[in-house]
């Protein structure tokens, strides 16, 4: 995967939508065309203290003049949230990098299924945008725990019928039934599903009996399995010989830094496919949720994948 | 060879990956970098690797080489602004691939050639463009600061040792 330009970019402006919803709309200093992205994309927000965190784009991907993200404030999580709601106010600096897009429109599709929960509805906010523009079909899903979400406004006006709200509250409260709700599988229909990972999970049992490639999740967390226990493997670095040693409480992209490999990472929890890198001989236990089964038989995720016994990189 | 240049553009980055930030001057440290500059801070992109990048120049007849395709081995130009080049002086009239090994003064400054600078795909990925191929060859010089300073935009280049 590619590393990207980082921008000191200021906040042109800052509103605040339901559902203690910060949107911002972003614009680079020096810049009038900025770096150009598919709906779907997203950009990663350095933080002061050098973290990183991952906002989709939502605005129209066909103005290059400035970016829109929107960041719900989640008291509960990682902190990063909040730092953007305390200090990305109208006029301050944001360092954001050049999109990089996980999660596409399919150009071939006949029609899209989009099924959003929560703030997962910031990549199709973008998405229907594009779609509108070049006339192809689509459904929207909208679950919420609000009855009057985010974007509400917004998407009734992109989308019109288009959009089908569930608020899990309020006088029209509706349940959205992955099973009952999405429509059969067919040629040239492709679902896309973002969302918290109960929402993703349904829609991908839901979804099982649909073509795999035309079921597409952008997760912002990876389905981790709770009883996987880390194992300690060996790296060979294929152009060298040199030989690594990863222990069970260290990640491959950590012991490659030690031992010198500049390797560029980003969120880490193997949802942003930063850290991409091919691999020979060797029995990946894939942990990222990013790389699709083809791609799994010679990259992986440094970050969170490791081996059964020992794999050798292309490095 | 007598030759003589100048310091066209002078650029820092502050990270690794982030943009360039054109300056009008700028102070060099011995053993350090430029100040503010990624490698000064040791966060650059190659600082664990070894070799010294103190400084880093490229010339501008290379950049407008791309701009034209020549030698055409791309299927168009490629148009690589000052900023984007990600090394930090952009000279003009200074034949930098004799210069590995030999002192030269810049402005009030003095620097000593080392390895010649070579493309990487680091830089072909944050750019989106093909530049490997292009720079093959000339892709400028990495520099020790033997003398520092302040240098500015427009000062003159000059060689010490011929």
């Amino acid at each position: 995967m590619t590393a990207r330009i980082i921008m000191k970019m200021r906040v042109a402006s800052a509103r605040d939508e339901s559902g203690g919803v910060r949107v911002l709309t972003l614009k680079h200093p020096l810049r009038d065309v900025l770096p150009e992205w598919e709906p779907g994309a997203h950009v990663d927000l350095r933080l002061p203290d050098g973290k990183i965190r991952q906002y989709s784009l939502c605005g129209d991907a066909g103005d290059r003049s400035q970016y829109r993200i929107a960041v719900k404030r989640e008291e509960n999580g990682r902190g990063g949230s909040k730092w953007v709601h305390d200090n990305l106010h109208s006029g301050a600096e944001a360092h954001v990098s050049a999109p990089r897009c996980n999660f596409r429109l399919h150009a071939s599709a006949k029609r899209h299924v989009f099924v959003a929960g929560g703030i997962g509805i910031t990549p199709f906010l973008a998405m229907v945008q594009a779609v509108r523009k070049t006339g192809t079909p689509f459904k929207l899903a909208y679950c919420s725990s609000l009855a009057r979400p985010p974007f509400f406004e917004e998407l009734q006006r992109h989308c019109g019928d288009g959009v089908t709200f569930y608020p899990a509250s309020g006088p029209g409260r509706r349940r959205f039934d992955a099973f009952a709700d999405l429509p059969e599988p067919a040629e040239g229909t492709h679902l896309y599903c973002c969302g918290p990972q109960r929402l993703t999970e349904s829609v991908r049992v839901a979804a099982s009996r649909w073509p795999q490639d035309h079921v597409h999740f952008e997760l912002f967390q990876p389905a981790f399995d709770e009883n996987f226990v880390p194992e300690p493997f060996g790296i060979t670095i294929a152009s060298t010989g040199q030989r690594l040693h990863v222990p069970a409480d260290k990640s491959a992209l950590e012991i490659l830094r030690q031992a010198g490999f500049v390797l560029s990472s980003s969120c880490e929890l193997g949802v942003c496919g930063s850290c991409e890198c091919g691999y020979r001989d060797g029995a990946v236990i894939h942990r990222d949720a990013v790389l699709s089964p083809n791609a799994r038989q010679d990259r992986m995720m440094l970050c969170v994948s490791r081996a059964r016994g020992h794999v050798t990189l292309d490095l | 060879m007598p030759w003589s240049g100048t310091l066209e553009f002078i650029h820092i980055a502050p990270a690794a990956s982030y943009e360039m930030e054109e300056l009008k001057e700028a102070r060099l440290i011995p053993g350090r970098g430029i100040e503010g500059d990624r490698y000064f801070n040791g966060t650059g992109t190659y600082s664990p690797k070894p070799g010294v990048r103190e400084v880093t120049l490229i010339e501008m007849e290379v950049l407008e080489a791309l701009a034209r395709n020549d030698p055409p081995v791309q299927d168009k130009p490629v148009v690589l602004a000052p900023a984007d080049h990600r090394r930090n002086l952009t000279t003009r009239g200074v034949p930098l691939n004799h210069l590995s090994g030999k002192r030269f003064r810049v402005g009030e400054t003095i620097l000593k050639g080392g390895r010649l600078n070579f493309p990487c795909k680091y830089l072909e990925e944050i750019l989106g463009l093909p530049v490997f191929l292009p720079l093959y060859n000339r892709s400028g010089l990495n520099c020790w600061i033997e003398k520092g300073g302040i240098i500015r935009q427009g000062d003159a280049i000059e060689p010490i040792d011929l």
